[in-house]
């Protein structure tokens, strides 16, 4: 409804949000892949592939910090209000977000890097690869809702967010199963709960951004609680 | 017993209104109205911000709420201003009274050539006949109370004129709050203020609508932003949206709010 499409009278100001637009979409490209390769690198056991995924992770960082720069900026220079103000309060929360994303991508990636040395792997793997899909489609589609302002998008994958919940827990009992089996299985089933934990957080920083996108063109915040039950796919 | 309710609504909406205006039109002489079918309420005790590019009708609007635009002739206003729900459009007003009631500060610093203590006195004498000892009381309240006391309790006798323009501002947001008005209309105060004036005459604002119905024009976004509780956007004449200034500020409801607050055109 209220979406800033004329162009600013100074419009040095324009170009700097568009700066602030293409950082972002940068550093979303980057979060999607790093998800991507650290489940590959986990399911494969791809040590190589593990140690390239970490790396990414410090150009994300900057990111990061040069789109909190480029925000502060233009809070002090341009004393933005109305969607101009969203749009960048929407920035500095949406880069925190995808920093995080990075930052769970990358843990998974040095759990690979440790698991890669095992023989035995549990039925769990299964469920975790499809989390792991589940969270990367959550992260391309609120990117997607974000760079073309569709707020019908951003606020289903808000309201999607219990497929993956509901997966981990299909996850955590298989894991925990394992574990009674065979004591020998505790190690590298730990691992894999941690894992399992970080993907359904890329996957409440995906609902995270959701909100926030939905408060951009809105100008309204979605309500603290989603409302519970309907069909939620899976089972 | 809807009709009961809806008369209650009525009566809830109209408390704490200072002034209501209705159907209000404006003519700067023969031609279209300067202002069309202006519909809106400043309450008590609040700040309401007008914004809008020049030429939109904010000062035009200030001046009708004490028929300052009187001073001139061919220019009229049709409709009703309400204040505290006495129309005072109406003819045979005293017009004296009016300007004691609802106070105008202008652009300018517009200190009269004498002291600084005549420059408050003089108004207070036009209403009042008070002894010397208490129209010293009258004086000082006043400077203190537009924050300008301390600068000026040592030179009184000083000409009005020797201050600086934001010390000159003051004295005259000294020289209105002197009369006990119950409205003070400022017509952009700050526009010719350095920053640091400026800065203390937000201040003051913020203080004087404690006890005061506040209106204020202004080209100054940031400045209604922070000294106003609801701010009015108006475009061509007409009022264009009015609400919360915070919200206002953060997601207006109305497209040209928005592309005017965020700079798009004005």
């Amino acid at each position: 409804m209220t979406d800033g499409t004329s162009e600013h009278t100074v419009r040095a100001f324009d170009r700097e949000l568009e700066l602030l637009g293409r950082k972002i979409a940068e550093m979303g490209g980057i979060g999607e892949k790093m998800l991507a390769d650290g489940i590959d690198a986990l399911i494969r056991l791809d040590a190589n592939l593990a140690q390239a995924t970490i790396v990414m992770d410090k150009r994300l960082d900057m990111l990061q910090r040069e789109v909190e720069e480029t925000a502060v900026s233009i809070i002090a220079r341009r004393q933005p209000v109305g969607v101009d103000l969203r749009e960048i309060v929407a920035a500095i929360r949406i880069s925190g977000d995808l920093e995080r994303v990075g930052d769970l991508a990358k843990n998974i990636a040095k759990r690979a890097v440790t698991l890669s040395q095992e023989q035995r792997l549990p039925r769990a793997m299964i469920g975790l690869r499809h989390m792991g899909e589940l969270a990367a489609l959550q992260l391309k589609d609120v990117l997607d809702a974000y760079s073309q302002r569709d707020v019908e998008r951003a606020d289903s994958v808000w309201m999607r967010d219990q497929e993956i919940d509901a997966l981990e827990d299909s996850v955590f009992r298989d894991l925990l199963t394992f574990m009674m089996e065979d004591p020998r299985n505790i190690t590298i089933c730990a691992q894999l709960l941690f894992c399992s934990k970080n993907v359904e957080r890329v996957g409440d920083h995906a609902t995270n951004i959701a909100e926030t996108v939905h408060y951009i063109l809105t100008g309204e915040m979605l309500p603290m609680e989603r409302p519970k039950g309907e069909s939620m796919g899976g089972k | 017993m809807n009709e009961m309710s809806s008369a209650q609504t009525m009566a809830k909406d109209s408390e704490g209104v200072k002034i209501a205006i209705r159907n209000l039109n404006f003519y700067y002489g023969a031609g279209k109205p300067s202002l069309k079918n202006i519909n809106l309420s400043l309450r008590t005790n609040e700040v309401t911000a007008f914004i809008g590019p020049s030429g939109c009708g904010k000062s035009t609007l200030l001046r009708v709420l004490n028929r300052m635009y009187e001073l001139y002739p061919n220019q009229r206003a049709e409709g009703e201003v309400l204040l505290d729900g006495q129309n005072i459009l109406a003819p045979g007003l005293d017009l004296n009274l009016l300007r004691a009631r609802v106070g105008m500060v202008f652009q300018k610093p517009t200190p009269f050539p004498m002291t600084i203590y005549e420059n408050i006195a003089f108004g207070i004498r036009l209403y009042e006949k008070l002894p010397k000892s208490e129209m010293d009381g009258r004086v000082e309240e006043a400077l203190r109370g537009a924050a300008l006391w301390g600068e000026v309790m040592d030179k009184l006798d000083a000409s009005g004129l020797s201050l600086s323009g934001g010390q000159q501002q003051r004295l005259c947001i000294a020289r209105t709050v002197a009369i006990k008005p119950e409205v003070i209309l400022f017509d952009e105060p700050c526009s010719a203020l350095d920053p640091i004036s400026t800065a203390k005459v937000e201040e003051l604002i913020g203080e004087l609508s404690e006890k005061y119905t506040i209106a204020i024009v202004t080209h100054n976004m940031q400045q209604a932003a922070r000294v106003s509780k609801k701010t009015v956007f108006m475009y061509l004449g007409e009022m264009v949206e009015m609400d919360d200034t915070d919200k206002m500020f953060t997601s207006p409801s109305q497209q040209r709010t928005q592309d005017y607050i965020t700079g798009r055109f004005g």
